[in-house]
Parts: C-alpha cells; structure tokens; sequence
C-alpha cells in the first residue's frame, strides 16, 4: 500500500482478546432442532398403541379416521381402515389404540358399534345421532393382551365393572322376556336380563340375569324367581285371576323374585347360581312348602279337565295339588287307567287347624303321621274328582268324608303310598242315570211281555160291553130312547107355559097380586 | 463485477457495519472493534458460511416435521380432524378450489424449499468460488430476502383461526405441532437470509 497520510491518520483499531471457536456456537441450531424433530417422532412412535381388528358384521356408520374407539365416553384410538373380509360378508375394522389405553385391549374386552337404539329398557345412544356413531368396548379381565376381536352386535347391556350378581335361571319358555327386561324385587326394579339362550336339547331356555348391588343380597338359595310379564291371566280350576307387576312390566315383560318364609339370615347365593324360573307368583310361593308328603290317586274315570298344579282341597280348604296327570298299566294285559301324582302340603293342613301345636305337627315324620291318616281314611276320606267350574270344566282333586265307604287299609310301604278314591259326583249320576235307563228298559221289556195281550184281551170285552150299550140306550127303537123323547116333550111344553106366563106378567104385573083380569074392550 | 477493481480488503481497509465509518484493521484474522461506535469489525460477516449452513440445515430439519405434523386440530361434534398443510391442499383441491389450493401449496411448500434450495446453492458457489452468475445470484438472493418476509402468513391465519374459531362445544382449532415447525423454518430461513454475506459473491473474483 501506500504512506498516504490519510490512511496513516486513520486510527487504529483496538485489541480485544478474544477466544475464537473453531465451531461457531450457531450449530446449536440445528442441532436443538434435529433433537426435537427426533424427540417428537420418537414420541409419536412410543405413543403409537396396538392396532387392532375387529370384524363387524356391519360398520354401520363406521368411517376410517372419524370414527373414534371410546371407553366410558373418552377417546382411546380410532378407526384408520374399513374393509371387506376376503369373502365379503363381514367387514374389518382397523383401528389404533392410544398406547395409554392399551391395557384395555385384552383377549375378553369386547366390541360393539354404539348407535342410537331403542331397546325394551329404554333409548340408548342418543349422543350418537350428533357425534356419529362409535366403537364402544366392553373390558375384559383377562390380562392377555389381544389384536384380532369378533365386534359384538348388541351393546352387553350391563357393563362388568357394576357390581351386582349374575343368576341364571331356567324356564320352559322364555315367555314375553326379553333382553333388557327388568327383574323386580318387590316391585322395585333391581335388575335386567342380559340374556337368554335355548338349552342344548332345546328342552329348555335359560336366562341370565343380573342383579344390581346392594339387592343382589336379598337372592338366597330359597328364592324364587317367577314370570311377572304382562298380564297374567289364568283361567284355572280356582276362577279367574288377573295379576300384573308393574304397568312397565305389563308393557315388556319382567321377572320378579322374592323370598318366601325366609329363615333369619341366609346367605346369599352364589354368582351364576341357578334357579327355577316359575310361570306366576303363586306357582313360585306354593313351591316353598316345607312338609311335602306325595301319594298317588288312582281313577276309574277320564281325567279330561285335570290339568298339573289343579288344586286338592280337604273339605274345601286347598292343601295341595297334582303334580302329574298320566296314564299307567300293564300294556300286556291292556289294563290301563290314569294315575294322578298329589302332594299334600302339611303346612297348608296346619295352617287351617285351630289350636295345633303347628311346630310339633310339622315336626313329626312321615311315619309318625300314618295313623292319622290310616284313621282319617277309616273315617271315609276319600278323594274324588269335582268340577271346579261349570263353563271350564277344570277339575280338581277334592277329599271328603264318605261315611258309608268300604274300609281302606293304607298301604304306606309302597312309595308314594296310594290313597283311595270314590268317583265322581258327575260319574256317579251318570252311573246312577243308567242303571234307571236300565231299570226303565227292563220294566218296558215286561209290559211288552205281559201287559200288552192282558190288555187286549180286556179291549175285546170293552167292546162287547160298547156293543150291549148301544142297542139299549143308543138305538132309535131302544126303550130308553122312547122315555127319552116324552120327557123332552113334556119339558117343551112346561117351557111354553112359563113363557105364557112371563108374558102376561110383563103387560100386567099386577096380575101377581090381582089376579088375572078381563082384558078392556 | 469487474475483477482488480479496488475494495477495502485490497487496501487493508474495513469499513463498520453499523456506523460505517472507516477503520484500519488489526490484524486481518481479528479485525478488532470499531473506535466510533464500539462494534465488532469483521471485514466479511464473521463465520458467515458456517453460520448461513447451520441455519439452512436446522430449517430444512424443521421442514419435515413442519409438513409430516398437523399444523391445525379441528374438532368438531362429530369428529376430530388434523390437518397437515399438504392435506389442507388436498382438502382444497377436491373441494374445486384449485387457484386456493395452488396458492397454499406455492406459499407454504414451495416457497420455503426453493428459499432453502437457493441459500444451499448461493453458499456452496461461494465456497466453490465460482466466478459464473455473480449478479444472478445477487438478484437470487436479493428475492429470498424478499419473500422472506411473507412466508409467516400461514402462521398468520393458522393463529387468527385458532383465536377466532373456539366455538365450543360445537367447535373449536387448535394449532397442531406442525405450525410451529413451519414458523421454525420461516424464522431460520430468515435469518439465514441475513447470515449470508452477499459481498463474498465477489470474493473469489477479487482475489
């Protein structure tokens, strides 16, 4: 360069020390942010969750990325693919789970597409119709994680966490019971069916129910569980009788329980227990009776109109009911007759005495009861069938005390010991119409025989005697005829003066007191 | 530009980037401070190249999660949706407003890659010394600059719809990790821009 004097004026600059890098620190930037950029995908990888499939028979408002998985209402994953199975009929429904939620996801959680539903029990889903439709689950507890589901097609109607008890009951048919009916426990809804299925043999349905706590307590093993659907209506030997639980019940249905003459506290029955269900309350509460003492009636006369649960009375009062109606016999030698199965409920027997020492009679054994009934049998009990009602013509089993019976010896080693019967009052007056149609047969079988040519002998005389009349009385010439006309001769001319003399007295009444006078010119 | 013409480097002289005044340097490694005003001298920006690249490196990081994330959480009743910008563009497209659609894909994808794309190209013919282009590459750099300036706008909207758009239950928008990423590669690239010092386009020429 140059010693030019302005360049030399120019000062100079001044010394700082100064420790220079040979990095510059602006690395940092990009380095912070490779760090973040890594740190979020790490973190969207970590909090990736299981993938799962569900296979639905339909995804009924199911769609990829909107449709969310949701547990008690909270979001845990969401539908990212809707396909077809390989064959079509079923759709697979892919979805992420949320990695915090992954412990729901366990081999017996369960799925279900929510939806708007009504249902026996009421509307469910309404949220649905504004948020869509979504995938609820049900949680297992199971702790086996899972991936592949079967998707359930209705919602289980009662979640596994809510604490109550699971029964199952068994019945004929399933009645007008259905999913999500209420079960009632004195007439408060404790619970509903969760389910019903066909037994195996298909002989049978059995229905699950769930009880709610704290009233899953109150079902014990002495309980009984009965039909309270709709209107019962039964139409049997005892009238006419209309029962209902509750106006809902009426409407869907229900099953009520209750426990009938429960001893102190009893414990309460285990989970899954099962119990019979009964097709009314009476059919349940007459179940419960402690003294059961079967016997067999057997009948000479058709049992039509005898129907199983018929009512036996004693003097009128109930104290049991058939429990079978059948035929029995010996096929070889054709002597075939019905058999009705009873059973006599001691309790019921007590119950209608006055001053009996109840727990002492109830107390006693079968065996130390034979005498009474050995002596009520000698005193002429028999059992006889009654017609409860004229227009039904149910009938029922009625023991009275027949007092001109043969004796009945009881033979109480045969088990159920046989009672004797007398037949009915309709068959006894059938019986006692034919032997008078009989009586009456043979009585015109006689007249036929003897009376009939006595009595034309006696006609032919009748006519002899008619014959003799006629010419005597009858005849023209007969003598009697010719008196005859000369009285009636003279009775007319009797007749013509007392007319004569009406005549006169009605132109000159006075004449009666006068006499008759000369009549005036 | 033409060579051998005279620079203050030629003649041991730096000038001070804040006041401007006129200074002899030190030592041409450590130009010292300026006597006015107290500023450091450098007589090119200071690590300029080393700087402009880390910039350049950390925004393109950026980029991918800015386009790879939400850049906005919609949620309505019915559903939640994310949206990253490519799928705003998709949205967009399908919808029928395609001039929409070219418009976001142009501001908020192109832009950005082609700013980074051209800063990467400015520094590596610098470090080449390429003599070729000198006011191409001006002009290059002078529309980065400028543009640079526009590019929050996605940032902009994103942050008056979440502000605006909170309707809830109904719905609501919340901004998604992408558009912080995005501001992220805007403000790097930005100050990128101005890292970069255009006089060592001549450098090599001058030499």
């Amino acid at each position: 360069m140059t010693d030019h004097t302005d360049i030399n004026n120019v000062p100079e600059a001044v010394a700082v020390p100064k420790k220079r890098m040979r990095f510059s620190v602006v690395w940092i930037i990009p380095i912070v942010a490779a760090i973040v950029a890594v740190g979020i995908a790490v973190q969207q990888i970590l909090s990736k969750g299981p993938t799962i499939n569900i296979v639905f028979k339909e995804a009924e408002g199911i769609e990829a990325g909107k449709t969310f998985v949701k547990h008690k209402d909270v979001k845990i994953g969401q539908v990212t693919k809707v396909k077809l199975t390989k064959d079509f009929t079923h759709v697979v429904v892919t979805a992420s789970i949320d990695k915090s939620a992954a412990g729901l996801i366990v081999e017996d959680t369960k799925f279900y597409i929510e939806q708007p539903r009504v249902s026996l029990s009421g509307i469910s889903g309404l949220g649905t119709l504004m948020s869509g439709n979504y995938i609820g689950i049900e949680v297992g507890k199971s702790t086996k994680a899972h991936y592949e589901f079967i998707g359930l097609e209705v919602p289980p109607p009662i979640s596994i966490e809510e604490p109550g008890r699971r029964f199952i009951l068994e019945a004929d048919n399933l009645g007008s019971v259905g999913i999500g009916s209420p079960l009632y426990y004195r007439r408060l809804n404790v619970g509903q069916v969760i389910g019903y299925d066909l037994a195996e043999n298909g002989r049978s349905v059995t229905i699950k129910v769930f009880v709610k706590a704290p009233y899953d307590k109150y079902v014990t093993a002495d309980t009984r569980f009965w039909q309270a659907s709709g209107v019962d209506v039964s139409l049997g030997a005892d009238g006419l009788s209309v029962r209902t639980q509750s106006a809902l019940s009426v409407l869907i249905g229900g099953i009520a329980f209750e426990t009938f003459g429960s001893f102190g506290d009893v414990k309460p029955a285990a989970e899954k227990a099962v119990f019979n269900l009964y097709g009314n309350r009476t059919e349940a509460a007459a179940k419960i009776e402690e003294v059961v003492t079967p016997y067999v009636l057997r009948f000479k006369e058709g049992l039509r109109g005898l129907s199983v649960g018929a009512p036996v009375t004693y003097l009128g009062f109930p104290i049991g009911e058939v429990t079978s109606v059948r035929l029995e016999g010996d096929m070889m030698t054709g002597d075939i007759h019905p058999r009705v199965d009873i059973v006599i409920y001691l309790g019921r027997f007590v119950r209608h005495m006055k001053k009996v020492d109840t727990a002492k009679e109830m107390g006693m054994s079968l065996q130390e009861r034979r005498p009474t009934v050995q002596r009520l049998v000698d005193r002429g009990l028999r059992a006889q069938l009654k017609s409860g009602s004229l227009v039904t013509g149910q009938l029922y089993v009625a023991f009275d005390l027949h007092k001109d019976a043969p004796r009945v010896k009881i033979d109480f080693t045969k088990s159920p010991p046989e009672l004797p019967t007398v037949p009915s009052g309709l068959a006894d007056l059938q019986e006692k119409l034919q032997s008078i149609l009989a009586r009456l047969e043979g009585l015109l079988k006689r007249a036929d025989e003897e009376v009939v040519p006595e009595a034309k002998k006696t006609l032919e005389e009748l006519r002899g005697v008619l014959k003799s009349v006629d010419t005597t009385v009858v005849g023209k010439d007969a003598p009697m005829q010719q008196d005859l006309r000369e009285t009636l001769q003279e009775i007319n001319r009797a007749a013509q003066a007392v007319r004569g003399l009406t005549e006169s007295l009605e132109r000159n009444p006075d004449a009666i007191i006068r006499g008759k006078t000369q009549e005036k010119p | 530009m033409r060579a051998g013409v005279l620079t203050g480097i030629r003649l041991g002289l730096v000038s001070c980037e804040s006041c401007g005044l006129l200074s002899r340097p030190l030592r041409v490694a450590e130009p010292g401070h300026c006597p006015r005003c107290g500023e450091e001298l450098e007589l090119r920006r200071h690590n300029a190249i080393q700087r402009t690249w880390a910039l350049i490196i950390a925004a393109f990081i950026c980029y991918i999660p800015a386009n790879v994330l939400p850049v906005m959480v919609s949620n309505t009743l019915v559903s939640t949706e994310d949206d990253t910008i490519l799928s705003g563009v998709v949205l967009l497209y399908e919808t029928g407003s395609w001039p929409l659609a070219l418009i976001v894909l142009i501001a908020s994808v192109m832009i950005p890659l082609a700013k980074l794309s051209a800063l990467a190209y400015l520094l590596i013919t610098v470090q080449r010394r390429s003599i070729e282009g000198q006011n191409d590459r001006i002009r290059l750099y002078r529309i980065v600059e400028f543009v640079g300036r526009w590019s929050m706008l996605d940032v902009f909207v994103i942050a008056f719809t979440v502000a605006l758009i909170q309707l809830q239950p109904l719905m609501s928008v919340e901004p998604g990790y992408g558009v912080l990423f995005f501001a992220a590669v805007v403000v790097l690239t930005m100050i990128a821009a101005e890292t970069f010092d255009p006089r060592s386009i001549w450098d090599s020429s001058n030499e």
